[in-house]
């Protein structure tokens, strides 16, 4: 915590100060590729008018928040709605303060752990450890890749409820690396009944906390659902009645509004056959939660926090009103694994990929909307290709995770008969 | 799978490397493809025949009704408008139109509205459309149609059209007496050229909102009535009621067009009235038949992309295009001998009234927008189009060079300061500490990511004031007009731009990383822009592309020549230069009997006016050259003269070459500012 750590934060205030008084402010807040019908602002002040004016907001098909968070911020939205963008930046600072503390902690961790296992490391590898300079290093990395991303500065200044997921979902990675199992699960819990997707993230809670103990893990599971459905009876007692489930999860699992969005969910459900829908929509949903979920914390269950960080951005890919304030989240937690950049070979192709189709997007949904030219299959190209590029990062990052392990144990020039070593998985 | 899971341990690719030995190879290779490509395009074996993809169209299903009265009535309304332009010279009749429009039947209403021309102290213009609306029986004015004519005074310098009033009325007064309209159909008369229709048009969709009134040059003003969401538009400019041909104009603002649909629903009902048709048709003793059927369509091609690349719309109807209404004009071209008439002076008219109501019958059969066919399309003969999958290729391959050069130049980027020194051939000089260093473990070279990036920002910045500056209220209090105005604000943020390199020198490896980010933002841009306006992308990729792919910062493999070859490219391809000598082409071109010097002002003030055309056209009708140009492509040309350059923060090491680029450019940047 020294004083460079508070003028970045300053910074990254300053920053979002100033763009939230431009123009672009009110423009971003109604783009499709950072507000969604979950998270948009709009949808937000008509949840909060709607439950202070005493009518049911579920009842509608406009509100998605969920009823704890509406009557939290009805005060502040009816009473100063000035300082709300004030409110939404201190909110983005604090999760990059969250972030900076567990990077600090997470590298002290990981720093300790080497000294355990110093012994077994090959020799040239040096590269390869977590050195004295990364204590500084990686947590500033983070908090800078954080405030300074474009991605969530945009999603700030546009008030999307982004801002409030990533500040839990920071909290939740602080408490896990330091070891706090009642807030993490609380967090958890949450998120989970706020936005459903993050109930993957009960993987990495439990290989943390249950430290190789069965009885543990059921008790930390059973503990998991008794505080989903606490969370889930605090959100009944606002409004005394049950509509805000179907009103959050049901909207979020049946995918009932296709808006266009940076994901991959809308495109394909309006082109589909109507009595197929149930089956993909099974399919989908597998795909953005379980199905990397059981062979992922297989493979990385002594990397709990890495397992999260694959787990958040994949849920930011395959999720089904993905916003790039969720990309921006994960993208902050990639310096944590700077030690694996080495074997990252696609970083400048992923970059080129994500300009290209960042800025593609706002042309062609231009055409599309406005000039009436283009139509929805240019737009969703350049989402897919987004999603590709995205796809490429997450395994990229895994690839050079393994090799690094490898390399660690094993020294980094292999050579066998004079040639070489390729890695081949089997 | 070996894309995502390369299974080698080190990173160094040996495809990578070999290829980055060859970029320029491999570069102009890709290049050359692009253009090859593009000119393959004009082959029939490489375009389409057009065909009417939507079917409610139905050209010609019905047959026309409208006779030789209405020919009649055009010509006599001919006669009296002609009487009245003798009393209004500099005006439109406007009372005579109204009293017309009112006597056949129409709900007739004007349209006031106001310019505030901000250069030169700021004056005020005031301007005035009428228009008649024909209620649809059929329907309760949720849809409409707009047959529009653009009035010329008869003191205009441009070409008379003021046939095309009489004829809309005529035609106005066959369609008052039928039942069978499904869609309101609005005749509106406008004055002014363009602006009289783009005030129109911003009154008719955001005429109740609020204005900016410190920022509103144009102030539209709102409409008394309206006829629903416009379907489609149909510009008519007729230059007398006995015409040779019908040129149907398409582009329209920033390079749109309208849906081929409607282009090829025009044809067809010209063809069908035996009217002599087509896109730019010229008349027929001018038509070439020398031509080959490549060279025909290639130069069709190419003035289609070159009227479409200025994004100045060639028609009213292309301000249509903003609001995603498909609009096109037919503009008839009076016939030049009247000896060789075939048929009586009476009945001159009734193909094009018949042609007329063709196409109201048609797009009358509409049941939604236009969205069938194809909006990206270039026209290579009458019958034949390109379509968008088919032409992208060639912008692809072009742009795919700076992508391709960013990754291999980023491959090779210097990771070690040792790399760095060898990268900027110090390595001579400083061997003997280069050999006590490599006892060292090699130290870690960190990019300069901030200073690059700061540098990024303020060409960003000077392209955002060229936008900014020359509308700002101290400078267009200057008694100054808009011109000179413009184009000194622009030569001095350019040169601003041009000493930017020899004040700011960028930290070891800056270089290198500024040229990687220069070729992705050059790459984005280009991509983009072609996507927005394709004939604009190609023709900047086709000019600009070679000279990226020749720009190199590194020091040791370079001989000086082609160094300073690059360096007096990079300024010719300065925007200012470049539209300068667009200017002076299109000046030889038209008056190539002056005598050189005499050219070369003629366009220095052209170019001067172009660019406060430019400014103006951005502000009023949208258009976006300006912007592109000032705010995409000025800070592009800043980093490319800076990395043509390659100012070293140590440069002591060579003086030599520091003399060479200073001493050049200077006779080159007057040109420039005059």
């Amino acid at each position: 915590m020294d004083s460079k750590f508070f003028k970045l934060l300053l910074l990254g205030g300053a920053v979002r100060f100033y763009f939230c008084r431009t123009p672009l402010a009110p423009m971003i807040g109604n783009r499709v590729e950072f507000a969604t019908p979950l998270n948009s602002h709009k949808r937000m002040q008509e949840g909060i008018f709607l439950l202070q004016s005493g009518i049911d907001p579920y009842l509608g098909d406009l509100v998605h928040e969920s009823p704890l968070i509406l009557s939290a911020l009805s005060g502040l939205f009816q009473k100063y709605p000035q300082f709300l963008p004030i409110f939404y930046i201190i909110l983005d600072i604090c999760t990059a303060a969250l972030l900076y503390a567990m990077s600090l902690r997470f590298v002290k961790q990981k720093q300790d752990q080497q000294d355990k296992e110093r012994k077994e490391y090959a020799k040239d590898t040096e590269e390869l450890q977590f050195g004295p300079l990364d204590k500084l290093d990686i947590p500033e990395l983070v908090i800078v890749a954080y405030l300074f991303s474009p991605l969530t500065v945009m999603s700030c200044i546009g008030m999307t409820s982004t801002v409030i997921s990533n500040l839990f979902l920071a909290f939740f990675f602080y408490c896990l690396v330091k070891g706090m199992l009642i807030p993490c699960l609380l967090v958890l819990a949450f998120e989970t009944v706020r936005s459903f997707y993050p109930i993957v993230l009960i993987a990495p809670l439990l290989l943390v906390f249950s430290r190789n103990s069965v009885r543990r893990g059921v008790a930390i599971a059973a503990l998991f659902i008794v505080s989903c459905l606490i969370v889930a009876v605090a959100n009944y007692f606002v409004l005394n009645s049950w509509n805000f489930l179907d009103g959050t999860l049901g909207f979020i699992f049946y995918f009932r509004d296709l808006q266009p969005n940076i994901g991959l969910f809308w495109y394909f459900f309006t082109e589909m056959f109507e009595h197929f829908r149930t089956m993909f929509l099974i399919t989908f949903q597998l795909n953005a939660t379980v199905l990397y979920l059981v062979p992922l914390s297989i493979k990385l269950r002594k990397e709990p926090l890495l397992l999260a960080t694959v787990l958040v951005a994949l849920m930011a890919v395959f999720r089904a009103y993905p916003s790039l304030g969720d990309v921006g989240f994960y993208l902050a937690l990639l310096p944590l694994w700077k030690r694996c950049w080495k074997f990252m070979a696609h970083g400048f192709v992923v970059f080129t990929f994500f300009l290209v189709t960042l800025s593609m997007m706002g042309a062609l949904w231009h055409l599309w909307i406005y000039a009436g030219s283009a139509n929805a299959n240019f737009y969703f190209g350049a989402t897919l290709a987004f999603s590709t590029g995205q796809i490429f990062l997450i395994t990229d990052l895994l690839f050079a995770h393994v090799k690094r392990e490898f390399c660690l144990f094993n020294g980094q020039k292999i050579l066998i008969d004079g040639e070489e070593a390729r890695i081949v998985l089997k | 799978m070996g894309l995502l899971s390369d299974p080698s341990i080190s990173t160094q690719s040996k495809l990578v490397d070999g290829l980055a030995r060859h970029v320029r190879k491999v570069c102009y290779a890709l290049y050359v493809a692009g253009v090859a490509w593009f000119f393959c395009l004009a082959l029939p074996e490489f375009n389409h025949g057009t065909y009417l993809s939507e079917n409610a169209l139905s050209p010609g299903l019905v047959y026309p009704e409208i006779r030789i009265d209405a020919n009649r009535l055009a010509i006599q309304l001919l006669e009296e408008l002609q009487r009245e332009r003798k009393d209004h010279l500099s005006t439109t009749p406007h009372a005579w139109i109204a009293a017309k429009m009112n006597e056949f039947g129409l709900e007739t209403h004007t349209h006031n509205y106001t310019l505030r021309y901000p250069f030169g102290g700021g004056k005020e213009y005031h301007g005035k459309n009428i228009y008649g609306i024909l209620r649809a029986p059929r329907i309760a004015s949720t849809e409409g149609i707009v047959f529009a004519a653009p009035y010329r005074a008869a003191s205009s310098v441009h070409t008379d059209i003021s046939a095309s009033v009489p004829l809309l009325l005529a035609f106005a007064d066959f369609a008052r007496r039928k039942n069978y309209w499904a869609k309101d159909l609005i005749f509106l008369i406008t004055e002014q050229e363009q602006l009289g229709m783009q005030a129109w048009l911003e009154a008719y969709h955001d005429g109740d909102r609020e204005l900016d009134l410190s920022k509103a040059y144009l102030r539209p003003g709102n409409l008394p009535a309206r006829a629903g969401s416009l379907q489609a538009a149909l510009n008519i400019e007729v230059q007398d009621l006995e015409i040779d041909h019908v040129d149907v104009r398409i582009e329209g603002l920033n390079g749109k067009l309208p849906n081929l649909d409607m282009f090829n629903l025009v044809q067809r009902i010209m063809a069908r009235e035996g009217i002599a048709s087509g896109y730019k048709q010229a008349p027929r003793k001018k038509r070439r038949h020398s031509q080959s059927h490549f060279e025909q369509n290639f130069r069709q091609m190419l003035t289609m992309l070159a009227s479409q690349s200025s994004g100045v719309p060639t028609g009213n109807h292309g301000l249509f295009h903003r609001y995603r209404i498909d609009a096109l004009t037919i503009a008839a071209n009076r016939r030049a001998t009247h000896a060789t008439l075939k048929g009586s002076p009476g009945s001159a008219a009734v193909p094009l009234l018949k042609a007329i109501e063709g196409i109201a019958r048609s797009l009358n059969n509409l049941l939604e927008r236009f969205h069938q066919s194809f909006f990206f399309y270039v026209i290579v003969s009458n019958d034949r189009y390109i379509s968008i999958g088919d032409y992208m290729p060639a912008l692809v391959a072009l742009v795919a060079c700076a992508f391709l050069k960013a990754y291999l130049t980023w491959s090779t980027l210097p990771a070690t300061n040792a790399e760095l020194e060898k990268a900027a051939g110090w390595l001579r000089e400083h061997e003997q500490e280069a050999e006590l260093e490599e006892n060292l473990e090699p130290d870690k070279f960190e990019l300069p990511y901030g200073s690059v990036l700061i540098y990024l920002t303020a060409t960003l910045l000077i392209g955002f004031l060229c936008n900014v500056l020359p509308l700002q209220q101290y400078f267009l209090e200057i008694p100054m007009g808009a011109a000179p105005l413009t184009t000194s604000v622009l030569s001095f943020l350019s040169l601003i731009g041009f000493v930017l390199p020899f004040v700011v020198v960028l930290p070891p490896g800056g270089l290198e990383l500024l040229h990687v980010a220069f070729l992705l933002i050059y790459g984005c841009a280009l991509i983009v822009i072609g996507l927005l306006n394709f004939a604009l992308g190609l023709f900047a990729a086709v000019l600009t592309v070679p000279l990226v792919i020749a720009l190199e910062t590194k020091e040791e493999n370079s001989r000086s020549t082609l160094r300073n070859t690059i360096r007096l490219a990079t300024l010719v391809m300065n925007p200012m230069m470049v539209v300068y000598v667009i200017v002076l082409a299109m000046t030889f071109y038209q008056f190539p009997e002056l005598p050189v010097q005499k050219i070369m002002l003629r366009a220095a003030t052209a170019a001067m006016d172009a660019s406060a055309y430019g400014l103006i056209d951005s502000v009023i009708y949208g258009n976006w050259l300006y912007f592109v140009i000032c705010t995409i492509f000025l800070p592009l040309w800043i980093i490319c003269w800076t990395l043509s350059l390659s100012k070293r923060r140590d440069y002591a090491d060579y003086l030599d070459f520091d003399e060479s680029p200073s001493t050049s450019p200077q006779p080159q940047s007057k040109v420039k500012t005059n």
